[in-house]
């Protein structure tokens, strides 16, 4: 799902860090004083997901959870899973510096668009309901963002088919993971903290 | 059905463990280049297409790994070399050697072959003497064939994110959005003001 640096071009790189930015500015924004913390915290578990590697067949697969941050804070999850790629490109040197605005890009608006898409079907109804709802944006934030990845790939040379095909099934396993367990955490937060998913447009930081 | 079907392709599909990093290694091997690709859970990368160029981007040649993500090349020019493989989905291993490096694996070949042949008291093969050059390159090839676990290993652990850095991690990202927190606190309470 990271990107390495050197497999993309430079005009990649640098479209990638320009829109970047843009998804940055736009996040800060819409991020009011009382989402701070619950951006911290998804930043966090965000950054500390990539490590919990789930064993299926001969191979591994690796939680993303950009989903779940979308569903939460909308727009403010771009600068969320900023700063959780860069520390994880500093810490474990997953992805890289260069390449940093590209898998920002790649990651972070597959979860804002599952934010505004699913958002208010998550907040409406039921737990239940919400928790389905919220599987399915956990589910398509993946999705989105295997393609995002496909196209970057693509935008540098490679074969679009095939690079999609690529991500996509081997990323299978992790949109059934993720939708599950952002279903759960939907859940949890429906129940417990509704007023996570009140609206708070407008209230500027 | 169809889905149960889905899943067993993406599963049987050659995808080595795609959510990984890469890991690659470039040594000196007798008067060849040994290099290892692969990812850093211990999954090696087989029959890869390895393209080898110089600092200015020309191309020197090409090789490919074994069935354990091994590969060699032979350095017919003294300069900087780089090692490129494409893995795939985004993951792209790519190795330096420095020119001097090079250059001394090409240097030290002919050295190594001549004192075996010619018997002349060379002052490194003094205290190797009595090897031949058969058994000498012999022994060269079981020193590297049991250094290898060692470096794979040590390379797999470099690789390894140890708890220390994932609570430092946390400890950033807390740290980060504590200050934007006091930030944005103090414009607040500055424009209530």
């Amino acid at each position: 799902m990271h990107i390495v640096d050197g497999a993309l071009s430079n005009p990649v790189v640098i479209g990638g860090a320009v829109a970047a930015v843009g998804g940055i500015a736009m996040g800060l924004r819409s991020l009011p004083l009382e989402r701070i913390p619950a951006a911290g915290v998804l930043s966090a578990s965000f950054f500390v997901a990539s490590l919990i590697h789930v064993p299926i067949g001969p191979s591994s697969v690796h939680l993303i959870l950009n989903g779940l941050a979308g569903l939460i804070l909308g727009w403010a999850a771009f600068p969320a899973l900023f700063v959780g790629l860069l520390l994880q490109a500093v810490f474990f040197g997953f992805g890289g510096l260069t390449v940093l605005g590209v898998n920002a890009v790649n990651i972070a608006l597959p979860a804002v668009l599952a934010g505004l898409m699913f958002r208010p079907l998550v907040a409406r109804g039921s737990p239940l309901q919400g928790a389905i709802w919220g599987g399915i944006g956990g589910g398509a934030a993946i999705a989105l963002t295997t393609l995002a990845v496909a196209v970057s790939l693509m935008l540098s040379g490679d074969e679009f088919i095939l690079a999609a095909k690529l991500v996509f099934f081997s990323h299978i396993p992790v949109m059934v993971i993720e939708a599950l367990l952002s279903g759960a955490a939907i859940f949890l937060a429906r129940r417990v903290k509704p007023e996570l998913f009140a609206d708070t447009k407008g209230s500027l930081a | 059905m169809i889905r149960s079907c889905v899943l067993i392709l993406a599963l049987l599909a050659p995808l080595p463990a795609l959510a990984h990093n890469v890991i690659s290694a470039v040594f000196p091997s007798g008067s060849d280049i040994e290099g290892e690709v692969g990812f850093s859970n211990g999954d090696m990368a087989p029959d890869l297409l390895i393209e080898v160029f110089d600092q200015a981007g020309g191309k020197l040649g090409e090789t490919s790994t074994d069935a354990d993500g091994f590969f060699l090349f032979t350095p017919s020019e003294p300069v900087t070399h780089i090692f490129r493989g494409d893995l795939g989905a985004g993951h792209v291993a790519e190795v330096i050697m420095d020119a001097a490096e090079v250059a001394q694996i090409m240097g030290q070949s002919p050295t190594a072959a001549t004192p075996a042949g010619a018997g002349t008291a060379a002052i490194p093969a003094a205290p190797a003497a009595d090897l031949s050059g058969h058994a000498r390159a012999e022994l060269a090839t079981m020193i590297r064939n049991e250094l290898r676990p060692l470096r794979q290993e040590l390379t797999a652990f470099k690789n390894k994110s140890d708890f220390q850095s994932v609570l430092g991690g946390i400890g950033y990202i807390f740290g980060l959005f504590g200050l934007g927190f006091y930030i944005a606190a103090r414009r607040k309470i500055g424009s209530g003001a």
